[in-house]
């Protein structure tokens, strides 16, 4: 199975070194030209079906994922669907570890995909036996990749794009194989590679490398399967040997695993580890019994109807049972793996500035995309909190608790006034900026009907950067007129300090919920108290001028830092209200529609004041 | 034929325009639901003697409550007549 990032860096030379060999080859064996170029083909034609069902399922998949992960049994199957169906274990893992970057499934849930996916893989062996060396394919190759470039010039949308690509990948695929099949069977008449078949577990061990050392060669199991079945199709291995090759090439994928998870990020290298413990556990299981294994093969091959001399079927038949009997053996210790994985790959030090959950191969994978703006997006709510916090001099610990808020705002977090502008540069502005990047990198991935969301979603950031920015213009009089000796503009920062406060509290109770009612009644309620505050409208601000209370300077102070005050407030609500509510297609709208509009606010402060 | 309009066609054959509006539906019966069971909750509270302000912060619950519940009501009204239209259609 190929996992991670490194294959696509690898691809293209893989590509050109096959082909370079296959045009140095011509002219002396043209046969193992034949077979490098249809090796060659084979490849291009997966990268194409893989690029096309990402196109095609338009985050389809990526929801069916997500959704069908939450026990182990169900992340093994929905693992091999997801991988026999799109004929891609690469782009399955990249998936997964995107959901483990954005936290979006669990470390057991992810394993278990993994050890599905290698059970799909196994599909690749079925379609080439099967379809593959049954199909002529001069037949069907040509008509399916000339369809598949005729597709976009007349249907211009993703989804049929994607249709198009898939069509032109089936179709390169069988070309190669058809390429494989005629070089080996010109091979035959030359050399007879079967000839160098060896018996015994000698045999075995000497097949298993050679199937390991192809693969790692390769950078795909799929293509070395293709290899052996095109091979064994025309007698240039035996049996026997096919098996160990087979076995082989689980092992020889391991590397390219591990391989691939030194450029990958810690989700990537835990998954990697699984995934090397896996095969190999599975491959020595193979070895140790392949014997009765194939003795299980023959016996399941006359149940299902396939001939006894149908050897291409029987290894495809083989290359299942041991995958499954692999799944078998490892899932009943799935969550001592885990725990053993989680203690690997910790990364030191994590910098609050810096993002936790953008990860570029997310970019293609609309929907995890959305759900790792959302993380990043609390993330900075979480930082923003913090700042807000300090800057109106309070506690945390002491907003987040049940404390009375008139204690909270004598409970002071700092004598002095803490640096706004620091904390926005180290804990703000990188990740925001790195939200509105990605973001916008994601936004040509985005399906129509998500944009608004994500438009909404980068709403909900500027939000948060603009409640940060106006405490900073707050916290200068806040301080100085909070421990003034003139108690009236005192008792009206410390207002400000308290209502800010209780806002927070909400916040941060609608942010640990899941109630929507709860959500849906505290932010409306926060609203209504936005508005109620608000000095300039209640006419407090008149009546401390009317009556000399305070004298012009506190005046305009209070002015300004009032207006401050409800920005802030206006600009957390806004966003709790995007970051908070489910997002689900038929609960948005209801969320939606639920949320309380300006006119709602003034009936029901219109009710309180009659 | 566009796929989109394809697949609008197939939802509208197979009737899973309704599928959605159902499942808009139940979310929404679920709310009120639960707005109900607060509403019960606040009102039997301000049964029992409370202070002034404490009062006042029910009472305000209570009609914020009383407002959303009117708001769902209304909403769920508005589906089950899409609803009906989708069904005529």
């Amino acid at each position: 199975m190929q996992i991670f990032n490194s294959y696509k860096s690898l691809f293209a030379p893989i590509i050109i070194l096959l082909l370079l060999s296959a045009l140095f080859l011509l002219g002396l064996y043209p046969d193992i030209s034949m077979i490098l170029g249809g090796i060659a083909l084979f490849l291009i034609g997966m990268e194409y079906m893989e690029g096309g069902f990402k196109a095609f399922s338009g985050g389809t998949l990526e929801k069916v994922l997500q959704k069908s992960t939450n026990n182990t049994p169900k992340a093994i199957t929905t693992g091999f669907l997801a991988t026999a169906l799109v004929q891609s274990s690469s782009l399955i893992s990249i998936i997964v570890i995107s959901f483990l970057s954005a936290e979006l499934i669990t470390l057991t849930s992810a394993v278990g995909v993994i050890f599905g996916s290698n059970i799909g893989t196994t599909a690749t062996a079925w379609l080439v036996s099967v379809f593959g060396l049954k199909i002529k394919i001069s037949v069907y190759a040509m008509p399916m990749i000339v369809i598949g470039i005729f597709i976009p010039l007349f249907l211009k949308s993703n989804s049929w794009k994607g249709i198009a690509s898939i069509f032109i990948g089936l179709g390169i695929i069988f070309l190669g194989i058809g390429y494989m099949k005629e070089g080996f069977e010109t091979l035959k008449e030359g050399i007879h590679l079967a000839q160098y078949a060896m018996a015994g577990y000698t045999g075995i061990f000497i097949y298993v490398l050679v199937g390991s050392i192809a693969t790692v060669v390769i950078q795909s199991s799929s293509a070395t399967m293709a290899i052996i079945i095109t091979a064994l199709a025309t007698g240039q291995i035996d049996y026997a040997n096919a098996l160990a090759l087979a076995i082989g090439a689980n092992v020889g994928t391991t590397v390219t695993a591990v391989l691939g998870a030194l450029k990958s990020n810690e989700n990537g290298k835990r998954l990697a580890v699984a995934h090397f413990i896996f095969n190999i556990t599975t491959g020595f299981i193979a070895i140790v019994f392949i014997y009765q294994l194939a003795d299980l093969v023959d016996y399941l091959a006359v149940h299902v109807g396939i001939g006894i001399e149908n050897y291409t079927m029987k290894l495809a038949l083989f290359h299942t049972i041991f995958n499954i009997i692999g799944v078998l053996a490892v899932s009943p210790f799935i969550n001592i793996l885990v725990r053993y994985l989680d203690t690997l790959f910790i990364p030191q030090g994590v910098h609050r500035g810096k993002p936790k959950y953008l990860d570029d191969s997310m970019l293609t994978l609309p929907s995890t995309a959305l759900s790792a703006i959302i993380m990043e997006t609390k993330h900075l709510y979480e930082n923003a909190f913090e700042i807000i916090s300090h800057g109106l001099n309070l506690k945390q610990s002491n907003i987040k608790s049940s404390i009375p808020l008139d204690d909270v705002i004598k409970d002071s977090y700092s004598k002095n006034a803490v640096d706004i502008d620091a904390f926005y540069h180290h804990e703000i502005k990188g990740i925001y900026g790195e939200i509105i990047d990605f973001s916008t990198r994601a936004q040509s991935h985005i399906d129509t009907e998500d944009i608004e969301v994500l438009y909404s979603l980068k709403l909900a950031n500027r939000d948060l950067v603009e409640a940060v920015k106006d405490t900073k213009h707050l916290q200068k009089n806040l301080l100085r007129y909070s421990q003034s000796t003139n108690t009236h503009i005192k008792k009206q920062y410390n207002h400000i300090r308290r209502d800010l406060a209780e806002l927070l509290r909400t916040i941060h109770t609608v942010s640990i919920t899941d109630e929507e009612d709860v959500i849906l009644l505290l932010l409306s309620k926060a609203k209504v108290h936005t508005e109620k505050y608000d000095i300039l409208a209640n006419g407090t601000l008149d009546k401390l001028i009317r009556e000399s209370l305070i004298n012009n300077e506190m005046a305009t102070s209070l002015m300004n830092d009032s207006a401050y005050a409800y920005a802030i407030s206006k600009n957390l609500i806004a966003m709790a209200e995007i970051i908070f509510t489910e997002r689900s297609t038929s609960a948005t709208s209801i969320n939606e529609e639920m949320a309380m509009d300006a006119e709602d606010v003034k009936e029901i402060l219109e009710k309180k004041d009659d | 034929m566009g796929i989109k309009k394809f697949i609008k066609k197939v939802q509208h054959t197979l009737g899973l325009n309704n599928y959605v509006i159902e499942n808009k539906k139940k979310s929404l019966k679920d709310l009120l639901k639960k707005l109900n069971e607060r509403k019960k909750i606040i009102k039997k509270s301000l049964k029992k003697p409370l202070d002034t302000k404490a009062e006042k912060e029910l009472n305000e619950e209570l009609d914020i409550v009383c407002l959303q519940m009117k708001k769902g009501k209304k909403m769920l009204h508005k589906l089950y007549t899409e609803k009906n239209k989708h069904k005529t259609q």
